[in-house]
């Protein structure tokens, strides 16, 4: 008995050693936590978010990635972030723009640990703001429309009002304008990032009202993309290009997020100790942003004007460019001034062209 | 312009009133036997999770109403367990329910969220739906539980107002213990009214997933379930009046998307709030006159003869 329980003892002694090196290994690089406001699945914002965690965590060997999905723009996101820290996450991605305050408070408790916000406007030593120029990429989207549309109106779903939501639809329209005059942009809030069952019924709204283009800014264009598809409109997507899949026959074009690159930038810059937060807002040619490609019914002439719009995009124009009237005969950007990426949270009008109240 | 607001707001209200109306009839026919089910949007939940899990997987949008109405009904019988058998307060366990309901579909729902479905088909009545102002809206081009709505609306007044057994039901309703005395089963009585109840509560939510919507998100019903109940109360415990309260409910929030796609110069939030004053000032106005016309004895225990 005693000789067993010796025998016993040393093998038991010789696993531990054995497996202690692979236990020692398992220590990661770095630990990254995420949260989501809703599901990754969702053809959208958070499937972009979710891509581009995933092709951090492959550009950099050992690197932990803890997530959170559904997680509610509340308080409730606080103690989620802090559980994140406590579990060892050195870099925060809190991926929603009403998650924004909590992160910060969060930031504030805890120095050492770095946070990058998307689309929202606050800074601190620990904290980053960075987003995709989306205000003018949807400049070349409105060309696309502008010259698909038979009826000369599209139809607009807005999530939230916020300032960044309405500078789209105003790039948006300015772009469609300027292929062709007579196009209305009209838009509908429906004052939920996410509710599937109101944007079906804003969507059948917009046809009912004669719309044949339909577009949107929530968090999943999945919902509006079927409900057009399902009555024989043609429809432009937004935060995943992945959603053209929804739409075979009616998808002329989308904008989406690739945010891979600048998540890898970031997260090295945490493991070599050289991180520092800053105001982001990169478009299409620093790879933060990307036109989906076209549907089948898109021309090629359309084709062009949209690609020689983005071209021009990149060499510095800038849709934003006074003078600018809003809807109501009010001038708001004066000649000769010109709006950049800092202002385009202070949108609360809507220009020329746009039917709907901003507030 | 009137015209085609009009024309929005009616297709609107159609579509959206479906799921209230078979929700209403659910709860209309569970309040009639003297329960009531403050659980019913978990009830809505598990059916649109259970309905958009089941066509996705088996491929058929059918299968997933018909399994949606079984899981409906077997949730009530559960709710029914506590509350009939168990004698629990029936608002506490209602509540309870709902927060399982929130749960236990957003469990069932989870792998399938992005998911894409074909959806229930949708059948054009042939003559109507190619009239002038009718053409090129929804109007007359729907699904199936649509079109069945009014007949199940039909079918639960008679059940309630025409047959032995809804004389029963109601009977419970008003007082278990005569019910008891005359010679019914109050227990069983009310276990058939919560089958069925959630039966109809479980195709309210698979409309809503498979046919409006075509997705699953959690918690997608945005507190239809409560609007369902007021609506209850608003149509005096009667299959048919629900009829009217649910198109004038499913107006409602038809209506706000209607004026904002309409240009109107009013804020969107304000806008907004429509549904819900209107459900307010219907049963301010409205509320009093209805409360004798509730089963006498809505929301209490029957203790049975011991």
């Amino acid at each position: 008995m005693k000789t067993l329980k010796c025998i016993a003892v040393t093998v038991l002694l010789a696993a531990c050693i054995a497996v202690a090196p692979a236990i020692a290994q398992d220590k990661p690089t770095l630990i990254v936590g995420a949260i989501y406001v809703g599901s990754v699945n969702d053809f959208g914002y958070n499937r972009s978010m979710k891509d581009g965690l995933e092709e951090m965590k492959k550009n950099i060997p050992g690197l932990k990635l803890i997530e959170a999905e559904n997680v509610p723009e509340t308080a409730e996101s606080e103690r989620v972030m802090e559980n994140m820290v406590q579990q060892g996450a050195k870099l925060i991605f809190p991926t929603s723009f009403g998650h924004m305050d909590f992160a910060l408070n969060v930031a504030k408790r805890h120095p050492d640990v770095f946070f990058y916000h998307p689309g929202g406007y606050k800074v601190a030593p620990n904290f980053g703001n960075f987003f995709g120029n989306t205000q003018t990429a949807w400049y070349p989207i409105g060309i696309a429309a502008g010259k698909m549309t038979k009826s000369n109106k599209v139809g607009f779903i807005v999530g939230q009002p916020i300032g960044y939501a309405l500078g789209n639809v105003n790039a948006f329209e300015m772009g469609a304008r300027s292929v062709n005059p007579k196009v209305q942009t009209i838009v509908v809030v429906v004052n939920s990032w996410s509710d599937k069952s109101k944007e079906a019924a804003a969507a059948n709204a917009l046809l009912d009202q004669g719309c044949d283009i339909l577009t949107m800014h929530v968090d999943s264009p999945a919902t509006i993309i079927q409900t057009a598809e399902a009555r024989g409109a043609m429809s432009i997507g937004f935060q995943s290009i992945e959603s053209r899949k929804l739409a075979p026959k009616g998808w002329i074009t989308g904008l989406g997020f690739t945010w891979g690159k600048f998540m890898t930038q970031t997260a090295q810059s945490v493991i070599n100790g050289t991180f520092k937060p800053g105001f982001v807002r990169q478009g299409i040619a620093e790879g933060m942003m990307a036109v989906a490609p076209f549907g089948p019914s898109v021309p090629a002439d359309t084709q062009k004007l949209v690609n020689d719009s983005v071209a021009s995009l990149d060499k510095g124009f800038n849709p934003f460019t006074g003078p600018i009237m809003d809807n109501k005969g009010v001038v708001r950007i004066a000649k000769g001034e010109s709006w950049g990426g800092d202002k385009m949270g202070d949108f609360d009008w809507f220009v020329e062209g746009v039917i709907g109240q901003a507030k | 312009m009137i015209g085609v607001l009009l024309r929005g707001v009616l297709a609107g209200s159609i579509l959206s009133g479906t799921l209230l109306l078979y929700a209403t009839l659910g709860e209309v026919i569970v309040e009639r036997s003297g329960i009531v089910n403050l659980g019913l949007e978990g009830i809505l939940l598990i059916g649109a999770s259970v309905a958009f899990a089941i066509a996705s997987v088996t491929g058929s949008a059918y299968l997933g109403v018909l399994a949606a109405a079984a899981a409906g009904g077997i949730a009530m019988l559960l709710f029914g367990y506590l509350v009939v058998g168990r004698r629990a307060n029936q608002l506490a366990t209602g509540l309870a329910m709902m927060f399982f309901g929130m749960g236990v579909s957003a469990l069932v729902g989870k792998s399938f969220v992005g998911g894409v479905i074909a959806g229930l088909p949708k059948y054009r009545v042939p003559w109507l739906s190619y009239l002038p102002w009718v053409k090129g809206s929804t109007l007359f081009n729907w699904d199936i539980l649509v079109y069945l709505a009014i007949p199940v609306a039909v079918l639960a007044w008679w059940l309630l107002f025409r047959t032995r057994w809804g004389l029963g039901v109601r009977a419970v309703g008003e007082s278990p213990t005569a019910a008891f005395a005359a010679g019914r089963r109050p227990e069983l009585l009310q276990y058939q009214a919560l089958f069925l109840g959630g039966l109809l509560g479980g195709v309210a939510g698979a409309h809503l997933s498979v046919s409006l919507t075509m997705t699953w998100n959690e918690g997608m019903t945005s507190g239809r379930g409560f609007i369902a109940i007021a609506l209850v109360i608003f149509s005096k415990w009667h299959p048919l009046r629900a009829i009217v309260g649910a198109i004038v409910f499913g107006g409602a929030e038809a209506l706000q998307l209607q004026l904002q796609a309409q240009g109107a110069q009013v804020s969107p939030f304000l806008l907004d709030m429509l549904p819900y004053i209107l459900t307010l000032a219907v049963l301010i106005a409205w509320g009093g006159a209805r409360r004798s016309a509730a089963p006498a004895g809505l929301g209490r225990t029957f203790y049975g003869t011991e």
